[in-house]
């Protein structure tokens, strides 16, 4: 759902500073940005060499007749036999001067000095250009074979050299898209990491109040949009830009006039992708905003279909959704007419702009101020122009929506709710687990206060049962000794030292949690024992399975301890999974052992189970039980009674009893039918 | 084949807008060939110095006219082909949420919103594309290769056979590459779903995570399927990133053949300049349709078995529907139940078993029972969200199955357990049952149901929205405004499922006493768990396990002292001890 809510969001426009904090991750891959910059050099040149070797092909090889010939009467070095005249390349003195044309698939050997650039007509064997009148001799294919033997090398030539520019162009184009998704990959692999050990530092009141479903989100969907930032839009921006430079580098180079009248079209085409860009945008993302419309329709109405069913309503709603899809239909309509009107339309300036080449162009190549060839690779240079100024507008949207989940990012990365460990923590191992709060005052939210002026004592190896009705923060207290949140008032004391001056992951590492809903991870068995910690072996997992009573139904699995945990172990029973939770513990065996006891119904045998593995991993250690049992209760060294934040009763479970106060109304109503 | 004759069916209301469609493409797929030959003409002119500026004008205007008639004629295609297939789509989206609708509750267990939300945006999507692009492409792809062919083909035989060795090439990898891409960005979508679970897991894990200090170990789990899903990514990008490279580089190959081959043949006097050039042309024409032939295949396959999977759900046939039904336009509020026995769809044991009991129009049933002994069940019963056998259940006296679906659902207002708003505002909301308007009403009922002031206290009033994009509500109050909704449709049965478990008992008691006069003409049922919400009924029925075990008026269970007598006892405890003050 939220998703589709974010798509509905006003996009960011750009911003410098978010731009500076994203570029600094860039900061370990500048030597591959740089490679990747180089290739691009040489790959445009490559590139755009090409259009100049057919040029060079079609003004040097191709038309390489129009150079100038002498008729020799007799044989000579380097000279060519027609019919019965020997030709040779050159200006010979005292020889006829000659020149070869090409007309109608022929070619014609004219004795004379034929301009090429001139209209030139044959009239029987006669070659009429202007006032001139040649003689022309055909020339047999065997014999043009010889005279442009030479010609014929030069276009092999040069065309092996474009088959090795081809290739270059090919593998350095590869290597180019491989090292640029390579770098923004592990970009977006480090923001990634850095972003989940944040987040993951946080304390749990952060937790509590941001649903995991969004921070999820942060750190996958968001990422990805950076990964195009940063594959799609910062490197090819760059050569983008080399592209633009060197076509017009290689116009200028060509033929400075062209080039300038080629420059004119340049804006115009710019114009007109900018326009179609941003009438595109517009209309695109109205269409977004209605797709997320049907798909928040969709998953409202596939949910809530059993109430439109009960209402009988199907009637109604049908008419809604189709509404809303006819809305979708129009935005989708509409940008397909803008697509419709654009993109034939940016055709048509490209052939405007193509016409316009062949106008001044021709022109130039009637009066001689141009060879053909240049004109055709302008024809070539003005196609290649379209694709980067295409590009850069299309770049635009996503750096649009890269701000937009750089913010959610960065606003993320910013947050430093988390609890602090002292500067000059108290070094501590193993703690006998004596605990003791001294007017503990306590609130989630300010001034709501769920524990007020709470104190008691624990002695080691005894075991307290916290009792009370929801809410008479019996869980608090158990998320305070591990230090989940800090208190506001008072103190809590663990062997007589304040968990404040304690590094929190050694005082956590002396408490072990059970809490009433299990929490299993996906994997297995095993790995939910000993969750991740190598030190625990195999043998010690296995035992304290045994020790628990886990091993009945573990064993029975087909696959054992390695027997495959779903998501959040749903396979599971609750009475199971309370039973690797146990293990859990007794594998990591802390001095310190917290439990929240589940209320559902377990059968009766995990019940008996359980009653049987509690006792056994109760034995020795400080044990805080939010009961829900009343033989769990009955066997506590000391039940305390809590009630709305403060504590009520203390005593055991007879003592208790005999005062008729709370405890024994909540006797009578939780405990008395499960005896 | 049967695929695409279903594919056919979809788009033949449209026939003759693609007609046009089609018709203008083939049109501007030849006029396109045009101007290559012209620049041709042109080049030989220019090339022999035969050119005057006459010439120049004469094909140059020519060049104008038919890019002017190419960007209308594409136009045209556009709108009509691409408009089409949004038309079918529209359509097609229309018929799949029609048939959503029609179907019942046992479909819904099984499909997830999610898969069925992907075949009205995703797979409807694919189908487009097929119906659109596809047909475009197919089209393109043909007409362009056999026209462009055949004029290669009369310029030059052989140079034409030399120069289009690579082409087919461009084809295969396109085909090639399109279905290992397609396969290797699954892989991706699967390893990003992967890192997206490990997350979700990780943070809702986060208690037990930090309990046991596993912090560090957690973040080295999440740097292995980090680095799986860039490992993932960049298999995708060692294909995706040759694709283009490789085309491009299989068209400079027909280039350089035709240089090579083409150059020496002008040389050589076996063809002009000005073929040469055109020929230069018609390759970077056929460079398209070719990769066209590749990408097609793929959109066809993906959208035909995007279609498969939009009809496998078009042709669920809905459980529970009108069948030998009566002409009812009214029904009484006579409900009894006879023998009645349910069992679950693919479940062992039932659900109810041997219920019998009778309400008459105005009387107040009342049904206790702890969670799962089938009080839910019943009332779905009633309102026929799953079949029973015939001559089980009665409505005024009519067997529910020979009851019109829809007489039967607005006979019965219903307030479900859990009570679904919709995101729009609280007066739509409320105003579900109706088709008009009437504030009137709306405002009565959000009093009879207790949430009239609450409602009044937002600052948009009856215009607030409700759910993630407005106000979020609270459990009591939604429960209150979904209470409103069923007032509002004045039915002649109410039916209550401990719909007021949000708030407190004294609350649901001033709401149901609230609710006393519209009562009394109307055959009502409650269900609670709170012994206060039914005690005053005509008729009170303990459930458990399926079976009624207890039945009678309140003061008769009291006195039976049985599971009724020890739920009584225990709220009253439960009372006493709220009531404590610290």
């Amino acid at each position: 759902m939220e998703n589709f809510q974010m798509e509905e969001a006003v996009v960011k426009e750009y911003d410098s500073k978010l731009m500076r904090r994203l570029l600094t991750f860039t900061k370990p891959y500048l030597s591959s940005f740089g490679l990747v910059i180089i290739i691009m050099f040489v790959l445009t040149i490559a590139d755009l060499y090409i259009p100049k070797l057919v040029k060079d092909v079609i003004d040097n090889n191709i038309n390489g007749y129009t150079r100038d010939y002498s008729i020799l009467k007799s044989y000579s070095p380097e000279s060519w036999k027609i019919g019965d005249l020997y030709i040779k390349e050159g200006n010979i003195k005292n020889a006829v001067k000659a020149s070869i044309v090409y007309s109608d698939n022929a070619y014609y050997l004219v004795e004379g000095r034929v301009n090429h650039k001139e209209p030139y007509k044959f009239v029987g064997d006669k070659l009429l250009q202007g006032k001139n009148i040649f003689k022309s001799y055909k020339i047999k294919p065997s014999e043009i074979k010889e005279v442009r033997r030479s010609d014929a090398k030069g276009v092999l030539n040069k065309t092996m050299l474009m088959l090795f520019l081809s290739i270059l162009v090919f593998l350095l184009g590869y290597i180019q898209v491989y090292l640029i998704s390579k770098t923004g990959q592990k970009i977006i692999f480090d923001i990634r990491q850095k972003l989940f050990r944040h987040v993951e530092d946080l304390s749990l009141s952060f937790f509590d109040s941001n649903p995991v479903g969004r921070l999820v989100t942060r750190i996958t969907n968001d990422v990805e949009t950076l990964n195009e930032m940063y594959t799609s839009v910062l490197l090819n921006l760059i050569k983008d830009a080399f592209l633009i430079i060197f076509i017009l580098v290689a116009m200028f180079l060509l033929n400075v006039k062209l080039a300038l009248i080629t420059l004119f079209v340049i804006p115009v085409i710019t114009a007109a992708i900018i326009i179609f860009k941003r009438y595109d945008r517009e209309a695109y993302r109205d269409v977004r905003v209605k797709l997320a419309r049907i798909n928040a329709f969709l998953s409202e109405n596939i949910s809530g279909m059993k109430i439109v069913q009960i209402f009988a309503k199907e009637e109604k709603k049908y008419k809604e959704f189709a509404n809303i899809n006819r809305e979708y239909f129009d935005a989708s309509y509409h940008q397909l007419q803008i697509i419709a009107i654009f993109r034939p339309f940016i055709d048509l300036v490209y052939s405007l702009a193509l016409a316009a080449l062949l106008w001044f162009g021709g022109i130039r190549v009637i009066n001689n101020n141009l060879t053909f060839g240049i004109l055709f690779a302008f024809v070539s240079y003005l196609q290649k122009f379209f694709q980067p100024i295409n590009d850069i507008s299309e770049k635009y949207d996503i750096l649009q929506s890269s701000m937009a989940s750089s913010e959610r990012i960065f606003m993320l990365l910013d947050k430093d709710e988390r609890i602090k460990n002292p500067d000059n923590p108290v070094s501590i191992e193993t703690l006998k687990g004596e605990i003791e709060f001294k007017n503990v005052w306590f609130a989630y939210k300010e001034n709501d206060w769920v524990l007020k002026d709470v104190s008691f004592k624990i002695n080691p190896g005894e075991k307290v049962a916290f009792v009370g009705a929801t809410g008479a923060g019996k869980t608090s207290i158990i998320s305070l000794i591990s230090r989940f949140y800090d208190i506001q008032k008072g103190e809590i004391l663990i062997d007589g030292i304040n968990i404040k001056n304690m590094n929190k992951e050694d005082l956590r590492k002396n408490v072990a949690t059970v809490l009433q809903d299990v929490f299993l991870f996906t994997g297995d068995i095993k790995g939910n024992i000993r969750l991740n910690n190598d030190e625990i072996s195999d043998e010690t997992i296995i035992s304290a399975a045994r020790y628990v009573n886990a091993d009945k139904f573990i064993e029975k699995l087909p696959d054992k301890y390695d027997s495959y945990v779903n998501e959040r172990g749903t396979t599971f029973s609750q009475g199971e999974r309370q039973l690797i939770a146990f293990a859990r513990a007794i594998a990591f065996n802390p001095p310190i052992l917290v439990l929240d006891e589940a209320t559902a119904n377990i059968d009766t045998e995990t019940e008996s189970l359980i009653q049987d593995a509690l006792e056994k991993i109760t034995e020795n250690r400080t044990t805080i039980i939010v009961a829900h049992r009343l033989s769990t209760i009955k066997k506590a060294d000391k039940i305390i009674v809590l009630h709305k934040g403060k504590i009520r009763e203390t005593g055991t479970h007879e003592e208790l009893l005999k005062r008729e106060g709370l405890y024994y109304n909540l006797y009578q109503l939780q405990y008395k039918d499960l005896a | 084949m049967n695929k695409f004759k279903s594919l056919i069916r979809y788009t033949s209301k449209y026939k003759f807008r693609y007609l046009i469609g089609i018709t203008f493409l083939l049109l501007i797929d030849l006029i396109q060939l045009i101007p290559p030959k012209l620049i041709g003409y042109l080049t030989d002119l220019l090339s022999k110095g035969n050119a005057t500026k006459a010439h120049l004008i004469k094909y140059i205007s020519l060049i104008v006219l038919i890019s002017f008639s190419m960007a209308i004629g594409r136009y045209i295609w556009r709108i009509y082909i691409f408009g089409s297939a949004r038309l079918v789509e529209f359509d097609m989206r229309n018929k799949l949420f029609q048939h959503l609708q029609k179907l019942s509750q046992n479909f819904y267990n099984q499909h997830k919103t999610g898969d069925l939300m992907a075949l009205a945006t995703n797979d409807l999507n694919a189908v487009r594309m097929t119906l659109g692009q596809g047909i475009i492409m197919i089209t393109d792809a043909i007409v362009l290769t056999i026209t462009t062919l055949s004029i290669m083909l009369s310029i030059n035989v052989k140079l034409t056979l030399i120069s289009l060795i690579p082409l087919p090439f461009v084809a295969l990898v396109a085909t090639k590459f399109g279905k290992i891409i397609h396969n290797k960005f699954l892989k991706v979508q699967e390893s990003f779903s992967k890192l997206t679970d490990i997350v979700q897991e990780n943070f809702s894990g986060i208690r037990i995570i930090k309990s046991f200090v596993q912090e560090e170990k957690e973040y080295i789990k999440f740097t292995k399927e980090n680095q799986h899903n860039y490992e993932t990514n960049m298999e995708l990008v060692k294909i995706w990133g040759m694709f283009f490279p490789l085309v491009e580089f299989i068209a400079s190959l027909s280039f350089v053949f035709l240089t090579g081959v083409g150059g020496t043949y002008v040389i050589y006097g076996y063809i002009s300049l000005g073929d040469f050039i055109a020929f230069n042309m018609y390759i970077g024409t056929l460079v398209w349709p070719m990769m066209a032939f590749g990408w097609v295949i793929n959109i066809i396959q993906r959208g035909l078995a995007s279609l498969e999977r939009i009809e496998n759900i078009l042709h669920q046939k809905p459980d529970v529907f009108d069948n030998d039904v009566k002409d009812l336009k009214y029904l009484n509020g006579d409900i009894s139940i006879k023998n009645l026995t349910f069992k679950y769809p693919d479940t062992e044991s039932p659900a109810l078993e041997n219920i019998n009991l009778t309400v008459k129009e105005g009387q107040t049933l009342g049904i206790i029972g702890k969670t799962g002994s089938g009080k839910s069940t019943l009332v779905n019963l009633l309102l026929r969200l799953y079949n029973v056998n015939d001559n089980t259940i009665f409505i005024g006296g009519i067997d529910i199955n020979r009851i019109p679906l829809k007489i039967l659902r607005e006979s019965i207002g219903f307030v479900p357990q859990d009570s679904f708003l919709f995101s729009t505002t609280i007066t739509e909301n409320i105003n579900l049952p109706l088709e008009q308007l009437d504030m009137a009403e709306i405002i009565e009922s959000t009093k009879a149901a207790d949430i009239y002031d609450n409602i009044l206290n937002f600052k948009d009033g009856f215009d607030t929205i409700v759910g993630e994009r407005g106000v979020t509500l609270s459990g009591g109050q939604k429960q209150r405004i979904s209470i409103a909704r069923t007032l509002i449709k004045n039915p002649k049965i109410l039916i209550f499922d401990d719909c007021l478990s949000a708030v407190d008992a004294k609350t649901e008691v001033n709401i149901l006493s609230n609710l006393k006069n519209i009562m009394k003409e109307k055959t009502s049922i409650i269900i609670s768990h709170r012994i206060s919400a039914v005690k005053d009924a005509d008729l009170i029925v303990v459930l458990d396990d399926g079976k009624i075990v207890e039945m009678g008026l309140h003061s008769q269970l009291i006195e039976m002292n049985g599971i009724y007598k020890s739920i009584f006892d225990k709220q009253q405890i439960e009372e006493k001890i709220q009531s404590e003050e610290v």
